[in-house]
């Protein structure tokens, strides 16, 4: 199983050492193209406020678009030919619990609003010196903790046995019909990302996306293929922060008495990556709160993404582009739940983004 | 701001002068200081020093009757055998321990059995291991069920009729993200997989891992369906090196599903390794291969 090309390293070597590289990726390709769904939604959904700032509306979300489309791709046809087995990934478990997931995806999706970022993009914004981010990721990490496995555990495991349903998704279909839904799910993607979003106009975000999404299969091959021990069968995962922020929080702390994962590599990864990029690039700046109130609401938007990315079982990127690409059930549900919980969201930003311009102009004009 | 005129929080006036003068108010302070520090400080030179003699027993052992039988009139030594654990695992179904020897350690006889017991466990024994000397010094790896958080411990004893005894505190937690993985499908029970050292040079040590897939009945939990399947375990797992017995194991339902084993063999001689595993129903599995010595 394991392939000839890596005879020295162990299992466990490979998957830490393949997590620190895909993590380390993912934070150039964000600190350089900006990669993120909150600009996206927000750009999209508010044309009218960032004309003004000179970025063209609905690229950011185009190529989200694009990641998405890439990672369904990649994913599907890795299992479909059998170099990795998704039915061993958390998203395919057998059950999955149905009203948590939608909830969850819509606290994560408000609470990203919230703090301006989900928590991948965090852990990129603190690589180049925003200190909001250190606060929103301690939040987002310890309230994560908290509902897997914290205060708040056994009320989440209660409110999942509630209601269980079997999971859905497109490795039940035929080959034929499989494909066919890869197929169409991909097209639609890309329509969005190339009609709809003009990417090919504007190749920063074109890489983005398209880096992002062949991360995702990196990260499918990585736990599911490179790594395999036949003597250790590990869950097989991609790209997600949830679970790992708060991991990595715990690991910092009990280091002595547990081993790393992946995820917890990813997440120092994406953090030296985002760094490494900004140092080069001369980009780095020490930012803070403007207000007590903006700490507030960053604090609340942090927890928010915890607490409903625990429930969703993923963020943005790990339903949104992870959890999606296995084209389970469960995962359009969380993602639903993210649009709705950033919709919900809106209103919010609306008047803060004119709170802002309004406040510039003022400053302009004395 | 109004904090300049609102009266000092509790937390500051407790560490006011006047009250570390108190003597017994300052021991307290010195002991909540000390004590995490040392703490951390032994515990970071151990993860340094693998093989550190840290003394592993805190006595927890004298509440089980087992261990104290095992125990008898001997005085156990509480270094020399090393217990490794995660302090913290989300998964309880299956948690990695391993069991070593200090190679400082100088005995009187060889290491000739090894138990292993989870304190808080519905049926605390794990597992017991008869060991012979060709192994060389003792480095196994297995998994095994935690119930809940508690102390793991392992009692070894030797040819000599020395006593070493080494324990773990565990903590478990309760993560629903860790999805079980049941393997319904009876279709792969009994199959094996092993994997031999290359050839090894006269002396040096080797390490042989085993796996058979079982689902390791406990007669305790429910699966999916809401049914509990009576007991159906590996009994036994015995290894014999050109033909003697090289390691014995009787297993218990506390060993995780698939019964994992891995352990050091430091032969002296080309030879045949042959294994059997023996289910309680007295279905078996066989596999046998050659470890060379060059």
């Amino acid at each position: 199983m394991l392939p000839a090309m890596l005879p020295e390293l162990s299992p466990l070597e490979i998957l830490l050492w393949s997590g620190l590289v895909i993590g380390l990726a993912f934070g150039i390709t964000g600190q350089m193209t900006g990669f993120c769904l909150t600009r996206g939604l927000r750009e999209y959904w508010l044309p009218g406020e960032i004309a003004k700032s000179g970025t063209p509306p609905g690229a950011k979300l185009g190529a989200f678009a694009l990641a998405m489309a890439i990672a369904v791709v990649g994913t599907q046809l890795s299992d479909f030919f059998g170099v990795i087995d998704l039915r061993r990934s958390l998203y395919l478990a057998p059950g999955f619990p149905l009203l948590l997931v939608p909830l969850g995806g819509v606290l994560f999706g408000f609470g990203m609003m919230l703090a301006n970022g989900c928590g991948a993009r965090a852990l990129v914004l603190l690589g180049q010196g925003n200190l909001r981010s250190f606060v929103v990721l301690l939040c987002l990490g310890i309230s994560a903790c908290a509902t897997l496995t914290g205060l708040l555990a056994p009320l989440r495991n209660q409110a999942a046995s509630l209601a269980m349903a079997p999971t859905v998704s497109a490795l039940d279909l035929s080959a034929n019909a499989r494909l066919a839904t890869v197929a169409v799910v991909s097209l639609v993607c890309a329509i969005f990302a190339f009609w709809r979003a003009r990417l090919a106009q504007h190749p920063r975000d074109l890489i983005g996306g398209l880096a992002v999404g062949l991360l995702i299969v990196a990260g499918w091959l990585a736990t599911g293929w490179l790594a395999q021990d036949d003597f250790e069968p590990k869950p097989v995962s991609s790209l997600t922060f949830i679970a790992p922020i708060g991991e990595t929080i715990q690991y910092s702390m009990i280091a002595t008495g547990v081993k790393p994962g992946f995820g917890v590599m990813l997440v120092a990864g994406v953090f030296l990556g985002a760094l490494l990029a900004a140092l080069l690039r001369r980009r780095t700046q020490l930012e803070g709160f403007a207000t007590p109130r903006d700490m507030l609401r960053y604090m609340a938007g942090g927890s928010l993404m915890g607490i409903g990315g625990a429930l969703a079982m993923g963020c943005s990127i790990g339903q949104g582009l992870t959890g999606f690409s296995t084209l389970a059930f469960s995962s359009l549900l969380a993602c639903l739940g993210i649009v709705i919980g950033a919709r919900l969201a809106l209103p919010g930003v609306a008047r803060r983004l004119h709170k802002s311009s309004s406040a510039m102009k003022a400053a302009q004009a004395s | 701001m109004k904090s300049a005129n609102t009266p000092r929080p509790p937390a500051v006036r407790a560490m006011h002068p006047s009250r570390l003068d108190d003597p017994q108010r300052r021991v307290v302070l010195h002991n909540a200081l000390l004590v995490p520090l040392a703490g951390g400080t032994i515990g970071s030179l151990a993860a340094l020093i693998p093989h550190s003699a840290q003394a592993q027993g805190s006595g927890e052992w004298r509440k089980l009757p087992a261990a104290r039988q095992l125990v008898g009139t001997a005085t156990p030594l509480t270094q020399g055998l090393v217990l490794e654990l995660p302090l913290l695992s989300e998964d309880g179904a299956s948690v990695t321990l391993s069991v070593k020897t200090d190679n400082r350690l100088r005995l009187s006889g060889h290491i000739q059995s090894l138990h292993l017991f989870a304190t808080r466990n519905p049926s605390p024994e794990i597992a017991r291991y008869e060991l012979a000397p060709e192994l060389g010094a003792i480095d196994l790896t297995t998994r095994v069920r935690l119930n809940e958080s508690q102390s793991v411990i392992a009692v070894a004893r030797t040819s000599a009729n020395e006593v070493l005894i080494a324990e773990r505190e565990i903590r478990i937690t309760t993560s629903g993200c860790m999805a079980r993985m049941t393997d319904a499908d009876a279709s792969g029970e009994m199959q094996t997989r092993v994997r031999l050292p290359g050839p090894l040079r006269a002396g040096a040590s080797g390490e042989v891992l085993t796996l058979i897939t079982h689902p390791m009945h406990t007669g305790l939990a429910t699966d999916a369906s809401g049914k509990t399947p009576a007991q159906r375990i590996i009994k036994t797992f015995e290894v014999r090196f050109d033909n003697a017995p090289l390691l014995t194991a009787q297993y218990f339902r506390s060993l995780a599903a698939n019964p994992y084993l891995r352990f050091a063999i430091r032969p002296r001689k080309t030879a045949t390794i042959a294994m059997r595993w023996v289910e309680d129903t007295g279905k078996t599995a066989q596999y046998s291969g050659r470890i060379v010595v060059s």
